[in-house]
């Protein structure tokens, strides 16, 4: 429902934008967003409607703009641009927000991986950049699996160099033409991904020090434990309060979506 | 219910890590070989190990047949890639004298297969 009112908010406004002057701007001050009851709690986070609008119309036109790799874009937490685009497209969709006008995404502030081993391609690599120029982070999303190569895009961002490096150290994921990808966390002679789902917690190996050989010995471990199923479900509601919070992602919708 | 639909043969197009085809595959995993083996006799000199150059070609034959039933082209470029790194730790000395005996495992002890050692190691 609230979602249905903001798009039909979102339509007032693109309509009255065509057109000009005075009157349709004192209009839209007055017809602007009127559902939305303002937040009054201190410790309630105000939500940015400005900022919001702006991440909407921006997304949008980053789907259009890359129609081959953009796959979908969505908000999270209310006001935060996720583009969720192809593997083959990470250098190309990184180029243009690097590059464009009107983005200006120059700062790699972080790459992340994650990992769900239901799906096809298991990992997600999530690329957080942020555009200087305009204040404005939003996240960039891609997916591989265990064997699938993806782009470094440290042509790109020389700051990826060693959080690729992690990734491949953490994740197993592979970057192709990565100028040093070799491990950055772990031990020499390590073996796994310890960030990988299926990976023990107590690991594979143990290391300590013999006092015959005189040197750190590593034996492989093996903690056998009880298979015990968690009954993790409460029989009372943990958050009452947030029980009407806002959906976790909110899709935009595209041209290419409206196609399909 | 699985079993009576008829197997669909998949031929899934995937990108590949490095190489195209299971010859140059090979080529890649013989010059990794190749490599290893040209620096054992620096490894055996630089690397404090009670070592002998026969034992170090010997575990590093093993080491690679360890994984020789692997057909998967990108499998194969995953491993020679891993080993592409370690052979770098090596030569680069990043590695220590622990790491690079780790290779022989020889404090673990093999499990215990028939009944009674089993029983005398306290396992069931």
């Amino acid at each position: 429902m609230a979602s249905l009112l903001r798009s039909i908010s979102l339509g007032l406004r693109s309509g009255l934008a065509q057109n000009s002057g005075i009157l349709s701007s004192a209009r839209r001050l007055k017809h602007s967003e009127p559902a939305v009851v303002e937040e009054t709690r201190p410790t309630v986070r105000k939500p940015n409607t400005v900022q919001r609008a702006h991440f909407i119309d921006f997304g949008r036109y980053v789907a259009e703009c890359l129609p081959k790799y953009v796959q979908k874009v969505q908000l999270t937490a209310g006001e935060e641009l996720e583009i969720l685009i192809a593997p083959e497209g990470v250098l190309p969709v990184l180029q243009f927000l690097k590059d464009h006008h009107q983005a200006q995404f120059s700062n790699l502030v972080d790459i992340a991986g994650m990992d769900i081993p239901s799906r096809e391609y298991r990992f997600e690599i999530i690329y957080n950049i942020l555009s200087v120029r305009f204040n404005s982070r939003i996240r960039v999303k891609t997916y591989t699996d265990e064997l699938s190569p993806i782009d470094s895009c440290n042509e790109i961002f020389k700051a990826a160099n060693w959080y690729e490096r992690e990734i491949w150290d953490m994740y197993g994921v592979f970057f192709a033409n990565h100028p040093d990808l070799r491990r950055i966390l772990t031990d020499y002679g390590f073996e796994g991904h310890p960030q990988r789902r299926d990976f023990p917690l107590s690991g594979y190996v143990e290391l300590r020090y013999d006092d015959e050989k005189k040197r750190v010995v590593c034996e492989p471990l093996e903690l056998a434990q009880e298979f015990r199923k968690f009954d993790l479900s409460a029989p009372w509601e943990q958050f009452p309060t947030f029980r009407n919070a806002n959906p976790a992602t909110e899709v935009i919708e595209t041209k290419q979506a409206e196609q399909k | 219910m699985a079993a009576k639909e008829p197997v669909k043969r998949v031929i899934q197009q995937v990108r590949p890590i490095l190489s195209l085809d299971r010859d140059e595959a090979r080529r890649r995993v013989l010059n990794l070989y190749k490599a290893w083996y040209r620096t054992i006799p620096f490894i055996v000199d630089k690397f404090d190990i009670p070592k002998s150059e026969e034992q170090c070609k010997s575990k590093l034959r093993e080491m690679f047949l360890r994984h020789k039933e692997v057909s998967d082209v990108r499998v194969i470029d995953m491993l020679v890639i891993k080993g592409q790194m370690e052979l770098k730790e090596c030569t680069k000395q990043w590695k220590q004298k622990g790491h690079v005996m780790n290779y022989w495992q020889e404090t673990v002890e093999p499990k215990p297969a028939d009944f009674l050692s089993k029983f005398m190691s306290g396992q069931n």
